[in-house]
């Protein structure tokens, strides 16, 4: 029998009585078949490849990643919770060095969800990422971690909750933003003004296979990640790239998940997206598992696997080959647009919309540029559905200056927020306060 | 209950072969009639079981003896040991984990061909390589074949065609979809070999006790064989499936335990013996099973059992001084010294600190004493630090079994939020050194022990009052209007609108013919759901049909309480 080189924990939740609707691709079959796979392959049979169950996601541990508004209640249902719970598992796993590495295949996805949470977008509330990178921050020494997004979509939630965070270095692969959802991730995004290079952005253009992806794999994201030199690598294992994905335009394969993943080599891998879910999930899965697991997935491959139909044309590798090089520059060159400035505040205003829940947010971001700390930001937020709130953050290594303006800011009885909320990381304080 | 398996006046007999001794009873609805236990011969497994029932039947009327539950080593021992057929195994695999990982047995051939997870034939079978294997069998001498395809579950075309060429030549041919309907490659080449390569030694040996049941006038009796599962098969359907009686011996033990002693709530059960202690497990009383199957000679089944598990602790567990402290077991080399050993064991530990007084008491103090001395402490400490750390050892395998059964993977919110967890109070000590732990184990533990006052023959008395368990799993796609259930190989049309009511009714219905056709009458009370799901398939937003998975068992208990009389005397047969 097949014994794993590097132990593996598996959390695997596919919440089979939960779905956004009965035809949502966000459904209850959405697993199934992986699941019918992993049971003839016994991928628990092998010694070092274990399945856990997920932990549920208390409030604190949703409050240290997200502002939700008006409550958490309002945006956050127990699937959220449990999904957040199997990534925070996957976490303790290999925290605790039960497992060398851990693979949270849960649904539903987190990756589009960003600081402020309003709603679903993209089929995402809560991001499971984010919640489990900041559970690993409060229960470990570590603090600078490396995201790659390996969904097709651009990781907008993800980029936008540690967009000023200069410890994470969030990298999205995805297919090119001017042909897919959610339409951002260019490389011009490349982090806030106090952490340039820390948001690396890919766009690959639609038709990319395993040859073209597995370049950039090699010859920027390892580069990055090898500069970087992060404490722990997460893969937010999206698996839309896939060929037969029905709602994207990608050429990946089974073998290429695999073989990424033996190059990435994640401690840990959120599932993300992914709906071709009878053609591709099960191989896509398998070969990840298998790879972490450090085991063979030479034998993996989807049924109507033909790489000769999937192969990039030469102007497809070639505009790879330079955007290669692009990518390598936003990290070790970033080269950013002067940043909006009112007094000793960086500012930022936008609009944010949900599609799955049609709310479209107003959102105004103040970030203190202070010399002495990475400062504190407030975020005032109103949407189509509520009243202005303020969300309150203040960094670990706050000084005692900045500390003191974010609590008078959170605890100020004359601004005209509904509610307030709290994320005092370095007291560890995360709460509400409601005005009336 | 199963009305054939309780008429009024049938007496049972049960008989269980252990490693060392072999029980037997006599049972008279419930009361106990008579008791035997003798050596077991393991090269002449028939001489032992004649040995019992002759003492067994003694005035007795064989006539009213309506069944017979055996319990034996027959087919475990055969594996172990290895002295079992060859068998050619044909493998059909397809995109996955590579099929060579699996090899068992001389003759292990990977036939090119494939099925998709939902049993669509995703790439043919290789005619060519197929015969080439066979051929290569043929030369070998191979007349016993195992051929089992990926995902035959859900479609066994595979192995039918696959096994169509050999069948000129087999004597013995088994296909993995007619073992067990559940998913796991691995598990069912492993359960199929099995079942071939014991399948004449099953056979020869059934044809052996039948001549002898015959010459004991016990002919028109039922004969049942025990499952490690704690459930009984009829001897011709257990014939065509050796392998479900491997490993019976634990769940003879705990079906006892669960026949002499009423057992309402959480409860570990803690057989210790003199090598190893065995765990068992009762949720609300009922033994739990291992999630997908015993494993034998290092290699996993789909054979179901109840779940037990076991440690290196028993009364002869060897006590030895490491630099980190004391240790005792997990070896054991030889009986204690109170018992003629040579070297201290943990019964020697309790004889010392004057909590047993266990064979020669002045031997244990002498060969512990000696052991401390050469460590320079106290014997009595000595004994202390042994005794906590066999206690240790138990409580941390106890708890960590607790543990895992209540940290099973669960696939619904449902699950997690509802969830029931095991929490046994009570802890029953049975075996040989059991009332000398039960105080050890009281204060270690927190629990309340109990010491049942047990028959030495209650695995016989399990074994005799077990009835038969069974399980079927039914597959159905309302869009493929295509139903199955392959270990009956029943596979119908279904329409649109058949429902995940209408599949538990049919798993059902299935399940009780299939038991009438053995000769076993099913109540619906005593069959189990333990699946039952549907899920919409939506293919490019529209509702396709409904995929159907519904699994049922008839669950192991027991058929009656038996109180044993002290008037029923133990014959030690020679
Ligand atoms: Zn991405
Ligand atoms: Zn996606
Ligand atoms: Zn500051």
């Amino acid at each position: 029998m097949l014994t794993a080189p590097t132990s593996l924990g598996i959390i695997f939740f596919p919440a089979y009585d939960w779905a956004i609707s009965p035809t949502h691709p966000e459904r209850e079959e959405r697993l199934l078949y992986t699941q019918d796979q992993f049971r003839e392959e016994g991928l628990f049979d092998i010694d070092g490849i274990n399945e856990y169950r997920p932990l549920r996601a208390e409030d604190t541990d949703i409050l240290r990643a997200h502002f939700c508004f008006p409550t958490i209640e309002a945006v956050c249902t127990e699937s959220h919770r449990i999904s957040a719970g199997g990534a925070i598992r996957a976490a303790q796993l290999v925290l605790k060095g039960e497992t060398q590495r851990a693979f949270a295949l849960v649904r539903p996805p987190g990756h589009h969800a960003m600081k402020v949470v309003h709603g679903n977008r993209g089929f995402c509330n809560i991001n499971i990422e984010a919640v489990m990178v900041e559970w690993i921050r409060a229960h470990s020494g570590i603090r600078r971690i490396a995201i790659v997004d390996t969904d097709c979509h651009h990781g907008d939630g993800t980029q936008d909750v540690y967009w000023h965070d200069p410890d994470v270095l969030f990298i999205s692969l995805h297919q090119d933003g001017r042909t897919l959802y959610p339409g951002s991730g260019f490389l011009h995004e490349n982090g806030g003004p106090k952490a340039a290079g820390r948001t690396i952005n890919i766009p690959l253009p639609p038709q990319t296979a395993d040859t073209g992806y597995l370049k950039v794999v090699e010859e920027a994201v390892l580069p990055i990640l090898e500069a970087f030199k992060p404490e722990m690598v997460i893969n937010s294992a999206g698996q839309d790239n896939h060929y037969s994905d029905p709602i994207t335009n990608m050429h990946f394969s089974a073998q290429g998940y695999a073989r990424l993943n033996e190059l990435l080599k994640p401690d840990i891998a959120v599932l993300e997206g992914g709906y071709s879910i009878k053609s591709a999930l099960p191989y896509v899965n398998l070969g990840i598992c298998l790879a972490m697991a450090g085991c063979d997935y030479s034998a993996v491959r989807e049924p109507d696997y033909a790489p000769s139909r999937l192969r990039e044309t030469p102007d497809t590798l070639a505009y790879i080959d330079e955007l290669c090089g692009q990518v390598r520059d936003a990290y070790f060159h970033p080269e950013m647009p002067p940043a909006k400035k009112e007094g000793h505040f960086f500012v930022r205003e936008r609009r944010v919309y949900y599609d799955t829940d049609n709310i479209i947010e107003k959102q105004r971001e103040k970030l203190k540029d202070c010399n002495n700390c990475q400062g504190y930001r407030l975020i005032q937020t109103e949407s189509s559905s509520i009243l202005p709130c303020l969300g309150v953050e203040l960094f670990h290594d706050s000084c005692p200056v900045c500390e003191s303006e974010a609590h008078a800011a959170f605890t100020d009885k004359h601004g005209n927020s509904l509610v307030a909320q709290l994320m005092d990381h370095k007291n560890r304080d995360y709460r509400y306060r409601n005005q009336n | 209950m199963q009305s054939t398996q309780n008429s009024k006046h049938g007496m049972r007999i049960g008989i269980d072969i252990g490693g060392t001794h072999s029980d037997g009873v006599l049972i008279d609805g419930t009361r106990l009639v008579a008791a035997a236990k003798a050596r077991t011969r393991h090269d002449d497994l028939l001489a032992s079981i004649n040995l019992l029932l002759t003492h067994l039947l003694a005035g007795q009327n064989a006539n009213w003896v309506q069944c017979i539950n055996l319990s034996s080593t027959l087919t475990t021992n055969a594996i172990i040991t290895g002295l079992v057929a060859p068998v050619g195994v044909l493998v059909s695999g397809g995109p996955g984990i590579a099929v060579e990982n699996y090899r068992i047995g001389s003759q292990f051939h990977h036939i090119p061909g494939s099925l998709s997870h939902v049993g669509e034939e995703t790439s043919p079978i290789d005619m060519d390589a197929l015969d080439a294997a066979l051929a290569t069998c043929q030369a070998d001498g191979i007349n016993h074949f195992a051929v089992i395809g990926k995902f035959s579950p859900r479609n066994p075309e595979h192995e039918l065609q696959m096994a169509e060429p050999a069948r000129p030549t087999a004597q013995v041919l088994c296909c993995g979809h007619q073992l067990s309907g559940r998913l796991n490659l691995g598990r069912r080449i492993n359960s199929t070999y099995f079942n071939a390569a014991v399948w004449d030694i099953a056979r020869s040996f059934a044809a052996a006790l039948k001549d002898s049941l015959h010459a004991f006038g016990l002919q028109h009796a039922e004969m049942n064989i025990l499952k490690a599962d704690g459930g009984t098969l009829p001897l011709a359907r257990a014939l065509e499936a050796p392998v479900q009686s491997i490993l019976s011996g634990p769940a003879a033990s705990v079906m006892g335990v669960l026949a002499t002693m009423p057992l309402q709530e959480d409860v570990v059960l803690l057989d210790i013996g003199g090598t190893t202690t065995d765990i068992a497990l009762f949720a609300g009383g009922q033994p739990l099973l291992e999630r997908e199957g015993i494993a034998i000679a290092g290699r996993p089944t789909l054979v179901r059992a109840l779940r037990v598990a076991s440690i290196g602790i028993g009364g002869d567990s060897y006590i030895h001084v490491e630099a980190d402290g004391v240790h005792c077991g997990p070896e054991r080399l030889g009986p204690c010294m109170a018992a003629g050993g040579d070297a201290p064991a943990l019964m020697d530990a309790f004889n010392v600190l004057g909590r047993a007084k266990f064979g020669d008491v002045a031997l244990s103090e002498k060969g512990m004493a000696t052991l401390a001395a050469q460590q320079g402490i106290d014997a009595k400490e000595l004994a202390q630090s042994a005794l906590s750390a066999a206690a240790t050892a138990i409580e941390t395998a106890l708890r960590g079994l607790i543990d895992e059964v209540n940290s099973k993977p669960v696939y619904t919110i449902h699950e997690i939020l509802e969830e029931r967890r095991i929490e046994p109070r009570q802890l029953v000590l049975i075996g040989g050194p059991a009332e000398v732990f039960q105080p050890l184990l009281q204060e270690k533990t927190d629990m309340e022990t109990l010491c049942p006052q047990l028959a030495s023959v209650t695995n016989a008395i399990g074994a005799a009052l077990c009835r038969s368990t069974s399980a079927l799993v039914l597959h159905a796609d309302t869009s493929r209007g295509w139903l199955y259930a392959p270990t009956l190989e029943v596979s119908k049309r279904i329409d649109r609108n058949f429902t995940l009511e209408d599949a538990v009714t049919e798993a059902k219905d299935l399940l009780k013919t299939d038991m009438a056709e053995a000769g076993i009458k099913l109540a619906d009370a005593d069959m189990q759901v333990t699946q039952a799901d549907s899920f919409n398939m939506v293919e490019r937003g529209y509702t396709m049909g409904k995929n159907i998975r519904v699994s049922v068992q008839v669950k192991p208990a027991v058929l009656g309480s038996t109180k044993p009389s002290s008037a029923v005397e133990v014959v030690h047969a020679k």
